[in-house]
């Protein structure tokens, strides 16, 4: 297994490079590497420094609380800031918005890609967290676990949904979905006063308003305190197993979803 | 120049108001919050008690003050002679108090500081002292924001920048740092409030390149003052590297610490450990609270903390021995508590190559955002965040700054009522997904202003939580609110993004 694993990685590594983190034969056509002015990396840089480095560190390689941009799907599959931008722009879960110009923007994207290339050219020993160094459990154990104690089986199945879970989600990002799925949809049954059921994901929540999107796309809400709420949210579940899990349980667990390709 | 200046204040006086005194930071006038925590104490409870909850159902805006800036306010604002102080990153604005309008604007000069927030300003008679993101002191007249003088507190060269409030005691404006990101030393420094001089400077940790010893401990949030026993009160943060314990063996004293320090002097008298070898950037800069209160039935001065860590501690303030240490949320790093009732941390939780789940997360079980104590009721309310994150580290990830990595899983907002005598939680109210960045402030009434996750000010009964007004202000509250009284009104400040909102019964 683990031999196995690491060919994968490092074939993992090479579409990287090339492609993101979408696993590419080695033979497709390379997107070429991005380059970028110094000035404009310059620029960039002093940018990145003031308002994004706490975060993300000032190398990029990650910070404070900020995700490694180094190993960022978004910024792999990023050309010319068209994915960096709208994250700077409108923010992404605990990141506020920037108002950048788009001068700026560049700045930022070249500082990005740059830093990115570097630290993608070292070889061996490199800085933060490798989909290899996470394959130390026991798939067996996993398995027993995700039938057993861990109760995974009563809503997921390896030939279901998670068939292919590891090849749609790799290392860190297969981890930290596996502990808990950020973003899965809550499905949410609003009744009404007048006894009028609407069902849709759920939009929207806080203490004093509940807010979904019906099968047709469209946007309701109410008052929390007028409406009677039914919620099926499936990751509360994962909640539920922070408070139980042993780090072997994980690794194990995460060992076993990574045969799930 | 200066002389002039003196002598124009000095005919003022006799008329008007002329900014902060001792006397007033001493004991803080309705009409004003003339410091950081509103008086010495850090309690962030105001003895102002016209908003009340049967009325608080009516509190309406009274005006809403844009700085049109980038910039979410993270500042807890000053306000003095009518007249209200706060900053953002290179920025500090005067707003009258009573119409929001605007007084001046000054802006600091482009500088390569982490612009990661700034907590507010401070005031000593008729000066403002600001902190920049290049870790300059800057002391600005409050009349019109013109420099007086700038001195560097700190070498931004080397990785320290600064954000904090400073604490001015008598003629001392305390000044704290950080910088996670290189191996530095922490340390506590004491300015002249007329020259910018350096009287003395404490520092955490031994300095940099000392063999086998640690760095860090950043002092990166306003402390709190005892005048009776003449005694400051300081948080200190994580040792550095950060995630990386094997280089810095042992507990890492004063890292992750409350140390209590005489201001003439700048002398430990003594500190306690709240995350001793801390490996998981779990500052203990958390408002250490100054309450006067029974405690085992007896009358005692304490001190509380709900900290970083997770664990919300009494201390005897006189001789810094434990009274109480409990954990207020998930906690899962420590294997109990030493005599000392200090946590154990279990070596297992340390972060590894493989990851270690970790509750709480980086961003702790609370963090910088003021808790609040109200005395009637005996409540420590703080905003907490119940969260798992999961931790790394590996040989290749070094020996110097963060030197790790760690990612947040999962976590939410809860207002926590601590009762202090037993640290059991009277009762909780959900501030929602992710967590909340707003601090509390109590009133004598009996209510609780504090802010949800999506950006609503909320007014809570402090007996039992519930919900007693509301408003969305569009963007998450990231500072502690403030409250004050002129003309006969009571206005409550909380920011939302970079709009700072004045609440106040509609006028009468």
């Amino acid at each position: 297994m683990t031999r196995y694993f690491c060919v994968l990685a490092g074939a993992w590594v090479a579409a990287t490079l090339a492609f993101g983190q979408a696993p590419q034969p080695p033979a497709a056509p390379a997107k070429p590497a991005q380059t970028f002015p110094a000035e404009l990396v310059k620029a960039g840089e002093n940018l990145f420094v003031q308002d994004c480095a706490f975060c993300h560190g000032r190398d990029t390689g990650g910070g404070e609380s900020g995700p490694d941009l180094t190993r960022s799907k978004i910024v792999a599959d990023d050309v010319d800031g068209n994915q960096i931008g709208p994250v700077v722009r409108n923010g992404r879960n605990a990141m506020p918005r920037f108002t950048v110009t788009d001068q700026q923007l560049a700045g930022l994207t070249a500082f990005i890609h740059t830093q990115k290339s570097i630290a993608e050219s070292q070889k061996g020993g490199r800085k933060g967290v490798d989909p290899k160094d996470l394959a130390t459990g026991d798939i067996e154990k996993g398995k027993q676990y995700f039938n057993g104690t861990g109760k995974c089986n009563s809503c997921h199945s390896p030939t279901g949904d998670l068939a292919g879970v590891a090849k749609r989600n790799e290392g860190l990002r297969l981890m930290q979905r596996l502990m808990y799925p950020r973003g899965a949809k809550v499905k949410v049954s609003v009744t009404t006063a007048s006894g009028e059921t609407v069902s849709g994901t759920r939009a929207y929540v806080d203490e004093f308003t509940i807010a979904l999107r019906d099968a047709a796309g469209r946007y309701h809400s109410w008052p929390a305190s007028k409406v009677k709420v039914q919620t099926d949210d499936p990751a509360e579940a994962h909640v539920d197993l922070l408070a139980k899990y042993t780090d072997d349980d994980i690794h194990n667990l995460m060992t076993y979803l990574m045969t799930l390709k | 120049m200066k002389r002039t200046l003196a002598l124009l204040s000095l005919s003022a006086s006799t008329l008007f108001a002329q900014g902060t005194t001792p006397d007033m930071l001493l004991k803080p006038p309705k009409d004003s919050w003339p410091a950081y925590h509103g008086d010495y104490s850090g309690k962030r409870h105001s003895a102002s008690a016209q908003i009340t909850p049967e009325n608080v159902g009516g509190l309406t805006l009274a005006w809403a003050y844009q700085t049109g800036a980038n910039a979410q306010i993270k500042a807890s604002p000053l306000v003095v002679d009518g007249k209200i102080y706060f900053s953002t990153p290179d920025n500090v604005y005067a707003v009258d108090a009573r119409s929001g309008h605007q007084i001046w604007h000054y802006t600091y000069p482009p500088n390569k500081g982490f612009h990661i927030g700034s907590r507010g300003v401070s005031m000593y008679g008729e000066w403002l002292y600001f902190m920049t993101p290049d870790s300059h002191l800057i002391c600005l007249n409050a009349k019109d924001g013109t420099v007086r003088w700038n001195v560097a507190v700190a070498d931004a060269q080397r990785g320290y920048w600064t954000s904090m409030s400073p604490l001015i005691i008598r003629n001392h404006v305390l000044v704290g740092v950080s910088g996670d990101f290189d191996n530095l030393t922490g340390f506590l420094k004491s300015v002249d409030p007329e020259t910018g001089a350096t009287q003395w400077r404490w520092d955490s940790t031994p300095p940099s390149g000392t063999p086998g010893a640690t760095t860090g401990g950043m002092t990166w949030m306003t402390g709190t003052y005892d005048p009776e026993s003449d005694t400051v009160y300081w948080g200190t943060g994580n040792p550095t590297p950060v995630l990386n314990g094997d280089v810095r063996p042992g507990d890492n004293p004063d890292t992750c610490s409350i140390v209590a320090i005489d201001p003439n002097t700048g002398k430990k008298k003594w500190a306690f450990q709240a995350s001793p070898h801390d490996t998981h950037d779990w500052d203990a800069v958390e408002i250490p609270v100054l309450v006067d209160a029974e405690f085992g039935g007896a009358p005692r001065k304490m001190l509380m903390q709900a900290s970083r860590n997770g664990y919300f501690f009494v201390l005897d303030r006189l001789t810094g021995k434990n009274l109480l240490t409990t954990p207020f949320g998930p906690v899962n790093w420590a294997k109990g508590l030493d005599a000392k009732g200090q946590p154990i941390p279990n070596p297992a939780k340390e972060p590894k190559p493989d990851g270690r789940l970790i509750a709480p997360d980086e961003g702790g079980l609370t963090n910088y955002r003021s808790p609040s104590f109200d005395p009637k009721t005996g409540l420590f309310v703080v905003s907490a965040h119940p969260s798992y994150g999961v931790y790394f580290n590996k040989p290749a990830d070094g020996a110097f700054g963060w030197a790790g990595a760690d990612y947040g899983v999962w976590g939410k907002g809860v207002l926590e009522a601590i009762d202090y005598k037993t640290g059991k939680v009277k009762w909780t109210h959900e501030l929602g997904s992710g967590g909340s960045g707003a601090g509390v402030l109590t009133t004598e009434s009996g209510l609780t202003f504090t802010g949800d996750a999506q950006g609503s000010v909320l007014a809570l009964r402090t007996s039992d939580g519930k919900t007693l007004w509301h408003a969305g202000m569009g963007q998450g509250m990231q500072s502690s609110p403030v409250t004050y009284e002129l003309d006969g009104r009571q206005f409550v400040l909380s920011s939302g993004g970079g709009v700072m909102f004045a609440w106040a019964l509609p006028e009468k």
